[in-house]
């Protein structure tokens, strides 16, 4: 009994579900519901379909390359059976799993934060750079901080003259 | 071959059958048609030809007749006694000869009648000539009609003869009733005699066939032979009697020590002696059966002592073979076929002297030498005199011995199999012989899968390194990521400056929008010289606004704008100039308020809508409306910044309404 993957979804296989699909070319294709078949049968391409690890692989959305996916490699010639080899195994598998775990949530955290730092930066060039667009370089004599000037209210002495004048 | 297989006989028809089948044919096959207007000749050869047509079927069928069964001269002795033996050779051959007889008086009758129709001169007579030939015929045949139907009989018989071949290897069993000879050949061919236990269940010859030697032997059981003189047997002992004399076969005498036949020892004895002639040249074996029920050893004298005479006899004809005189193995044998003890070793001895026999007389005919010239045995010759035995190592003969033994004391699985339940309740276990480095792992149970991986897909020697390796580098990766996280909580921004950015980010988008306003409809709007300031954008206070915002002091630069904008002599009303006007010249403000003190008393010139007679206005008003008319006339057609006329503006190109939008029902051809 082996699990196999999806070959749209990449979700895992297990003993009793799903179909396969052998092409004339001898090339096996499983998939784990009809929703994947269905898909394929439209010639879909799972590395445009937006929910199958396919995507999330190729758009960097998870983790792509780690030493824990060496771990796991389909090995074809058998090994002899070793009680202590097996029960080292079985323990590791679950390590393993923790680790890989870890390490995905921590990629996926990563490209949630968002570029922090780069924007800090980034705003700051702006700032020095386009600050001429809203400050004169003649108020920068007054006021050398990169702040806004501070608009003057001028009050105008012929208006003020003029006033009773037109009354 | 008619020799020995009488299957292929074609079936005798009986009387009526046979006439009515003739008459038919002849009706059938032959012109009907006939008029009495025909000319002679052609009704003469009418009915010339049937009588010849029923008189050729009659002949050929009763040559068939004639033909296909067989002439006991002519077939295999064998198969003539027999004949004769279930048919009466004398009976059978009158039955032949009648319808050879009545085949020629058909024939003579046919010729009569068709020399007799060559004269007919009427239709009528012609009729009555065929009418009688035919009928003629008939007769002969319905007087035939008993043979026959006796014909038919033993053609039916015939038919299920049993196929013997009688040159072939043959093992013949014979001896008194019920003494278990067709037991045993039940035993030993796939045949499926009757065994009953009344006398002469067995009413006729049984073949059977055995192999022994890749070599097939037809094994005949024959029905039970009572002691009497050759003259009062009946049928079926002759059955076995043509057989024992014809077919040279190896010969098994059964002989029942038990008595349970229901004859003694004493009586069978006397039966094989007074048959022993019939032993002649064959290889004779005497078989004791029913041994379960009473063991060779334990006989009384008297059977003891004839049994020793019949082997004696038995032994002359090995003797008489050229065999070994002491060879007495295969002479006298014990069996039972109940518990079928010795039953293959009898088959074995039979067959074997049978052999031997046949293969002596093959040696010693004249055809061998045919076979023999095609033989070569290629013998190396010897380059010097010394001997070379084969040479076996002392190791191989022990390993051979050894497993000789072995294999007898060896447990097979099948045995196995069998004490713990059969077939269908033991499974034997494939682990039982794994080769692994501890032997208490070979019950082990490995789980194929865990937590969705496949367990043997991670199975490696050097996992525990692996893993080992791994978890330093999640502790490094560990230790970097807090370090990472100090870093972050770095500088920021203080409001203020937070709100500068936005401001130029504002801006920015704001000359953006506008870049793209301008170039989008660049090619339907012209550009607008300043003069023609419809948005009121170019005044000095906005110029103001903006400078200030910046954060310079505009008050210099509008000064400026103001003094070249306006002609100095000019005076304007202060309403003239709508909307935002143009400050008061900073410069003379008391010349101004002067002016108008001034204006008021003295008129310089007219109001505009002051009416001089010699004009021909009614009144003012009526002035005032013709001054504007004139104005309207004279006004610039306000292009609104469009090249023609027909220069219409499109806000959107592509309204989404119009081009897009699905039908509920119905095709979406033209929108």
């Amino acid at each position: 009994m082996r699990i196999e993957k999806c070959w749209f979804c990449s979700s895992t296989i297990y003993p009793g579900h799903g179909i396969q699909f052998v092409r004339n070319d001898a090339k096996i294709f499983r998939f784990c519901r009809s929703k994947c078949h269905k898909n394929f049968k439209m010639k879909r391409n799972p590395r445009k379909v937006k929910w199958t690890k396919a995507y999330r692989r190729l758009h960097g959305k998870d983790m792509t390359q780690d030493s824990t996916f060496e771990f796991e490699r389909k090995r074809n010639r058998p090994e002899r059976y070793d009680r202590n080899l097996t029960e080292n195994t079985l323990k590791a598998i679950k390590t393993i799993d923790k680790v890989r775990s870890k390490r995905e949530a921590k990629h996926i955290e990563t490209r949630k934060k968002g570029k922090k730092a780069q924007l800090m930066r980034e705003a700051v060039k702006e700032l020095e750079q386009s600050i001429n667009l809203v400050k004169a370089p003649g108020a920068f004599k007054e006021d050398n901080s990169l702040t806004l000037p501070k608009i003057k209210v001028k009050v105008s002495q012929t208006q003020a003259e003029n006033q009773p004048m037109e009354e | 071959m008619v020799q020995y297989n009488f299957k292929n006989i074609t079936v005798v028809p009986n009387g009526k059958d046979f006439i009515d089948i003739i008459l038919s044919r002849t009706q059938r096959q032959t012109p009907t048609v006939v008029h009495k207007g025909y000319a002679i000749s052609r009704l003469r050869q009418f009915y010339m030809r049937k009588v010849k047509y029923t008189q050729t079927n009659y002949y050929d069928k009763l040559s068939t007749i004639i033909d296909e069964f067989p002439r006991l001269d002519d077939i295999h002795p064998f198969y003539g006694d027999l004949l004769h033996v279930l048919y009466n050779k004398d009976h059978y051959k009158l039955a032949l000869g009648q319808i050879n007889t009545a085949r020629n008086l058909i024939s003579k009758i046919a010729k009569d009648y068709v020399r007799l129709l060559k004269y007919g001169d009427s239709l009528y007579r012609c009729k009555c000539l065929k009418v009688a030939a035919l009928g003629r015929m008939c007769t002969v045949i319905k007087r035939v009609a008993p043979s026959l139907a006796y014909l038919e009989q033993i053609r039916q018989h015939m038919a299920r003869l049993p196929s013997i071949d009688p040159n072939t290897r043959t093992i013949l069993i014979c001896g008194y009733p019920n003494v278990g000879k067709s037991s045993f050949i039940n035993k030993i061919t796939r045949a499926d005699v009757d065994v009953q236990p009344y006398a002469f269940t067995t009413k006729s010859l049984f073949v059977g066939h055995t192999d022994y030697k890749y070599l097939r032997y037809q094994v005949i059981d024959t029905p039970g032979i009572l002691d009497r003189p050759f003259e009062d047997r009946n049928i079926i002992e002759m059955c076995s009697i043509t057989a024992l004399a014809h077919l040279r076969a190896a010969v098994l005498f059964f002989l029942d020590i038990s008595g349970s036949c229901g004859y003694t020892i004493a009586q069978q004895a006397a039966l094989f002696h007074s048959i022993k002639s019939l032993f002649m040249n064959k290889p004779l074996t005497i078989v004791c059966n029913k041994t379960d029920l009473q063991p060779l050893e334990g006989l009384s004298e008297e059977d003891m002592k004839l049994v020793m005479e019949m082997k004696a006899e038995a032994m002359k004809t090995v003797i008489g073979q050229g065999g070994e005189p002491t060879d007495d193995q295969g002479v006298l044998l014990t069996m039972s076929t109940l518990t079928e003890d010795g039953v293959i070793a009898v088959k074995n001895a039979a067959c074997e002297r049978l052999l031997d026999q046949r293969v002596e007389i093959k040696m010693k005919s004249k055809k061998i030498n045919d076979c023999l010239n095609r033989f070569h045995v290629a013998i190396p010759k010897p380059r010097d005199q010394k001997e070379r035995p084969p040479c076996i190592p002392q190791a191989v003969l022990e390993a051979k011995a050894k497993q000789a033994a072995e294999k007898e004391k060896r447990k097979t699985e099948k045995d196995l199999e069998n004490e713990n339940g059969g077939a269908g309740v033991y499974s034997a276990s494939l682990k039982k012989n794994y080769i692994l480095a501890n032997d208490e792992w070979k019950e082990d149970v490995l789980p194929e899968i865990l937590d969705g991986h496949n367990v043997y897909d991670f199975i490696d020697p050097d996992i525990l390194q692996r893993l080992e390796e791994l978890e330093q580098e999640e502790g490094l990766r560990q230790a970097e990521e807090v370090d990472d996280d100090f870093e972050m909580d770095g500088k920021e921004l203080t409001p203020e400056e937070q709100q500068a950015l936005a401001e130029i980010r504002k801006k920015k988008s704001l000359l953006i929008q506008q870049h793209r306003i301008k170039k989008s409809t660049a090619e339907s709007r012209p550009i607008v010289p300043r003069k023609f300031d419809k948005d009121k954008q170019f005044t000095t206070r906005r110029m103001g606004r903006q400078l200030s915002a910046l954060g310079l002091d505009p008050s210099k630069a509008i000064d400026r704008a103001r003094s070249r904008s306006r002609g100095r002599k000019r005076e304007r009303s202060p309403d003239n100039d709508g909307g935002d006007t143009m400050d008061m010249d900073v410069d003379t403000p008391n010349k101004r308020l002067r002016m108008r003190s001034r204006s008021r008393s003295r008129s310089v010139s007219r109001p505009p809508g002051e009416v001089v007679p010699g004009e021909g206005f009614k009144d003012s008003a009526q002035k005032v409306k013709a001054q504007k008319l004139a104005k309207k006339s004279s006004k610039k057609r306000n292009k609104d910044a469009r090249r023609g006329e027909a220069d219409r503006v499109i806000p959107t190109l592509k309204p989404k309404h119009l081009f897009s939008g699905k039908r509920s029902s119905g095709k979406t051809d033209r929108r």
